[in-house]
């Protein structure tokens, strides 16, 4: 037991420490409340634009999209979560080039690198920040990215960048 | 001046090559000789084991150690290569590093390895009916070894050691863990303090704890060995998923790593937003720590503080990253994307936002006398022990070893900003706590420092569409939030990494939980987990 | 000042009108039981909501609000849930002692709710020696609590048990001592005349320092007996998950958790019946005007206003502190409560005998 002079000052800046977290605590208790509310919120909801909800394959006005099925992506993805399925038609020159039937994506399993995005030479995937992905059977994240009747832009609308670990702005 | 301290005590038989690190190998049967001497001679005083790695190079199996000294801050690398394939065995050295205890057998455990006179060789984090020594290369992983089982694992009361009698045989002994009539609580793997799924099974005499016995393993993904089947580019992903809380710390050490391997200069800009992102994330990292840890000691309500706070951090990552906890940010030679133009702004807003929130946080958790009883002098770990065990980080340095990588090695930008390497000497829970606190303030200086100043520039360098590492073993260390976090690789001038290993910060703190949880209380026990702040997929690679 | 005797008689007369005495005093059982056990869940289920809201708002949240207005229905939605859910038969237990556990616990504090005068008039149990019976009652929760950790067959459960034992054996001294010393102010230990005697002031008033000192002793040592935070040691949820009440399910659980909201009222009650007047209006002597307006506040806003006073501070520790530890736990106890209290005991037997109280 240590002396009384000690044990009653350690009794009274105990109590003072008690006391004041007390007061702090009661000043939180009238101050703002942060609680997001979701989903009546959804209109002021702000997800920054560069997060990784969905990859999309998109679309122009003509429904076509930029993909030359060439597989870089398939070939970068660690997870399998990409399966691109081509064939090879004679293009209007007679030259023989693979044309993209269909772009399986599994959003399942993907790990959201970016890889395939980064590496993509043609620009024609990206990631999309719509989070609201949550479904009832794993089949439904089984997607295909290519819409029904799509074909390969005419000409690039963007210059092919070479490979340089952009982003997915 | 090290070299000739080296040959001096080298051993017959042994190699050395002066590479940088030097790089001595070994022959196993003085391997343990040797190791005292490397530790114990003055003038070369490897004190600190700062990673143990199992390898299988085709023709044998073998350990690499890394060694370093605390005192002269040298380090060199050994190499002891087991003599016989089919039946390796190496000695331990478990009684010359603490570290050596758990990292030996998961060498076993993923190599086969037997080492002798190590008092427990289980398994570390594979069942232990489990067919095969999953690391080596010649491992079937085919389902029919290990197919999916159903039944539970039994946890036997006993373990067992491979000893030599005074003849040179090697014979396997029996070890109990647990007596009967002991009463054996389980602390996991689901529980709410143990921050994740690893389990403890504590043995009690009332409310004391008188022996703790660590079981990883339940979140394993093997990591290590996805790597060896990844190219350099795509293992990037996976480190962001070792330690999550520090997502970007993790992924920083790999890239310096390949990069140093490759010889590529990272632009500046890179470097200083390498470095912000870094803090950034050691912030988000110990504003967690400090609520969970309330939490686990009862003070609800502070959680939510942290949380509050993280919340600002983490919505400044996603802006720039792309993510909150899994940031994909770094990439081989430089950053995925230029930062996001709002992010000056918002770090500084934080700035002035953070300093009275843990004027706050003091008024509620540091000062308060409960809090404080409940981590004064509890859990002491000493300067000896924790560099024996490795505990590196902010729990290291709570026990008065100046470990910061950021200081001892410099990357990134460090060696341009000021800050103090916060140093506590009473190695109890409470100077953990302390650190943690006071390194959010140093965090909080650096960034002021950094916001400004990124210079303009490219953010990353050009890289090659296929990444071939020149053959070699690499080595690259960052300070994690958690402490020193290491990437050992080894390349055979492939696509494929030969041998990735990453040095978990977080494994030797939970080898310490049992030293520094024996004879306390249950609650102490809670508490020293919250202070170590160990977390398990860190544990579990 | 409204009477409630007034209402009690008027049921009583009705019921004699037309039933045999005894038949009548037999329905006047079932019906006072049956209003206890309504006003029972009623007021538990406010202050589960009351605790979350709370809870909430020191946590920077905002807290239920999806089930009805403000998230009012969202206990009674809770109870509903609580009812319809399984009872799961665990393996290995003593089934016997481990059914009858949460019984234990929810008669003793019943019976506790029993002895609280709610407003003038509105009483069940009132007798000479109310606050004992009070103390003795409220103390056989604990039998319940050791019978739940033990037939458990669940470590986690003794341990909770034993140290709620510990902590409830201890702290039971603190509360005794400290409403010992007001039963030396007041001088009876019958409930009804305790408030009586606060008609021209309160004791916590005009037993100044000693009565000041006792009170906060009570709201402490209150507080451990309810196993709330910062002392909820033996439901430690981040050392042994739910402690003595881990192993149990849908209403049993249940049982458990209205017990403990409704022990953190009759504490609360308590103090206010002791310290602050229970339903008496806020009097003080002289300033009839004033008095005159506090007397047009019903009693029953008076009795519950204080009590809720006093819950919301027992609720205010438990979202501010950290838990203690067990030895820290009986510390405070033995060497700091203890002989303050034993002190103050002393002190206030000083006051009432040389009449220094106002």
């Amino acid at each position: 037991m240590k002396s009384t002079p000690n044990y009653i000052h350690g009794f009274l800046s105990g109590l003072e420490s008690l006391l004041t977290g007390m007061r702090t605590t009661l000043r939180i208790f009238f101050r703002k409340k942060v609680t997001e509310k979701y989903p009546e919120n959804r209109a002021t909801l702000k997800i920054a634009e560069r997060f990784r909800g969905e990859l999309v394959l998109p679309h122009n006005e003509r429904n076509e999209h930029q993909c030359i099925a060439c597989g870089i992506c398939e070939m970068n993805c660690p997870n399998a979560t990409i399966r691109i399925v081509s064939e090879v038609q004679p293009d209007e020159t007679g030259k023989n080039r693979k044309v993209l039937t269909a772009w399986h994506y599994d959003l399942g399993s993907c790990i959201f690198c970016q890889l395939c995005v980064q590496t993509c030479p043609q620009n024609a995937i990206r990631f999309l920040p719509t989070f609201e992905h949550a479904v009832f059977t794993r089949e439904k994240l089984f997607r295909r990215l290519d819409r029904k009747g799509s074909r390969l832009a005419a000409k690039p609308q963007t210059t092919p960048t070479p490979q340089t670990p952009a982003g997915n702005q | 001046m090290l070299t000739e301290e080296i040959k001096s005590i080298l051993p017959e038989g042994a190699s050395f090559e002066e590479e940088n690190p030097a790089t001595i190998s070994v022959p196993p049967t003085v391997w343990h000789t040797f190791a005292r001497q490397l530790r114990d001679k003055a003038e070369l005083h490897f004190d600190y084991l700062a990673c143990l790695t199992g390898m299988d190079w085709g023709d044998a199996l073998g350990i690499v150690c890394l060694l370093e000294s605390t005192v002269h801050r040298h380090a060199i690398r050994v190499r002891i290569a087991a003599a016989d394939r089919r039946n390796p065995e190496l000695p331990s050295v478990y009684d010359v590093w603490k570290s050596a205890d758990l990292n030996e057998r998961e060498v076993f455990d993923f190599f086969g390895i037997h080492f002798i006179n190590h008092p427990d060789m289980r398994r570390l984090f594979l069942r232990n009916d489990w067919v095969g020594y999953p690391l080596r290369k010649d491992y079937d992983a085919g389902d029919n070894n290990n197919p999916v089982r159903l039944e539970s694992d039994e946890t036997p009361d006993a373990t067992f050691s491979f000893e030599e009698d005074s003849e040179g045989e090697i014979r396997e002994k029996e070890h109990i863990l647990f007596e009967e009539d002991e009463y054996v609580v389980n602390i996991g793997p689901q529980h709410p303090a143990t921050h994740g799924v690893l389990r403890f099974r504590v043995a009690l005499e009332g409310e004391n704890v008188k022996k703790l016995d660590v079981y990883c393993g339940y979140i394993h993904r093997g990591i290590e060995k996805m790597c060896e089947s990844l190219t350099y580019p795509q293992m990037l992903a996976l480190t962001d998923r070792l330690d999550y809380l520090s997502a970007h710390q993790n992924r920083h050490a790999l890239c310096l790593c390949i990069e140093e391997a490759l010889g590529i200069e990272v632009p500046e800009r890179a470097k200083y937003i390498r470095t912000i992102m870094d803090e950034l994330n050691r912030i988000s990292s110990h504003l967690l720590f400090w609520s969970a840890l309330c939490m686990d000691l009862g003070a609800l309500s502070a959680f939510f503080y942290g949380f509050r706070d993280r919340e600002k951090v983490l919505d400044m990552l996603e802006a720039t990253t792309g993510g909150r906890l899994i940031q994909n940010y770094n990439v081989i030679g430089g950053v995925a994307a230029d930062i996001q133009p709002d992010l000056v702004r918002q770090i500084k807003e934080f700035l002035v936002y953070l300093p009275p929130m843990l004027k706050e946080y003091h008024q509620i958790f540091t000062g308060n006398i409960i809090a404080r009883q409940r981590m004064q002098q509890i859990g002491v770990l000493s300067r000896e022990a924790a560099i024996s065990y490795g505990v590196t980080g902010p729990s290291g340095r709570a026990s008065g070893w100046a470990c910061d990588v950021r200081k001892k090695s410099p990357y990134g930008v460090y060696d341009k900003v000021e800050f103090k390497e916060i140093v506590h000497t009473e190695g109890d829970s409470f100077a953990r706590y302390t650190v943690r606190i006071e390194e959010l303030q140093e965090s909080l200086r650096i960034l002021e420092q950094l916001a400004d100043n990124i210079p303009a520039g490219d953010f990353a360098v050009k890289a090659k569409p296929i990444v071939k590492l020149p053959e070699g073993a690499y080595y690259k260390s960052v300070e994690a939030s958690r402490g020193e976090f290491g990437v050992y690789m080894e390349s055979r001038g492939e696509k494929y990494p030969y041998r990735v290993k990453f040095r978990s910060p977080c494994l030797p703190l939970v080898s310490v939980v049992d030293l520094l949880a024996r004879n306390n209380k249950i609650a102490d026990l809670i508490a020293i987990g919250g202070t170590l702040d160990y977390v398990v997929p860190d544990i579990d690679r | 000042m409204f009477d409630f005797t007034v209402v009690t008689q008027w049921v009583d007369q009705f019921l004699r009108s037309f039933l045999p005495a005894e038949i009548a005093i037999l329905a006047e059982f079932v019906l006072i039981g049956l209003c206890l056990l309504a006003g029972y869940a009623l007021i538990a289920l406010v202050l589960i909501y009351a605790e979350r809201k709370i809870c909430a708002f020191f946590q920077c949240r905002i807290g239920p609000d999806r089930v009805g207005p403000f998230g009012l229905m969202q206990s009674f939605a809770d109870m509903i849930k609580m009812l319809i859910k399984e009872l799961i038969d665990i393996n290995h237990v003593d089934r016997f002692l481990f059914n009858l556990a949460p019984f234990v616990v929810i008669i003793a504090s019943v019976l506790a709710f029993g002895c609280i005068p709610f407003a003038k008039g509105l009483q069940v149990l009132d007798f000479n020696v109310g606050i004992f019976f009070l103390i003795a009652v409220s103390s056989i929760g604990i039998v319940g609590i050791l019978l739940a950790g033990w037939s458990s067959n669940n470590k986690y459960s003794l341990i909770g048990a034993m140290r709620s034992g510990a902590q409830m054996i201890s702290y039971e001294l603190s509360i005794g001592l400290s409403i010992l010393t007001m039963v030396v102010f007041a001088g009876t230990m019958q409930l009804s005349i305790l408030v009586e005697n606060q008609a021209d002031g309160w004791f916590i008033f005009r037993g100044h320092l000693p009565a000041l000192i006792a009170f906060v002793v009570y709201l402490v040592a209150g507080t451990a007996e309810t196993n709330r935070g910062p002392f909820d040691l033996p439901e430690a949820d981040s050392e042994l998950t739910a402690g003595y009440h881990t192993e149990y399910s849908g209403m049993h659980f249940g049982f458990f958790y209205l017990a403990e909201y409704l022990n953190m009222f009759i504490v609360a009650s308590v103090a206010s019946t002791l310290f602050l007047g229970g339903w008496m209006p806020l009097h003080v002597a002289g300033w009839e005007g004033f008095n005159r307006v506090m007397d047009h506040i019903p009693s029953v806003v008076w009795f519950f206003g204080k009590a809720a006073v006093v819950i919301f501070i027992i609720m205010w520790f438990k979202w501010t502190f950290p838990r203690l530890r067990i030895d820290q736990l009986l510390r405070l106890e033995w060497r700091y409560l203890l002989p303050l209290n034993l002190l103050n005991l002393l002190l206030m037997v000083v006051v009432v005998v040389f009449k220094l109280h106002f």
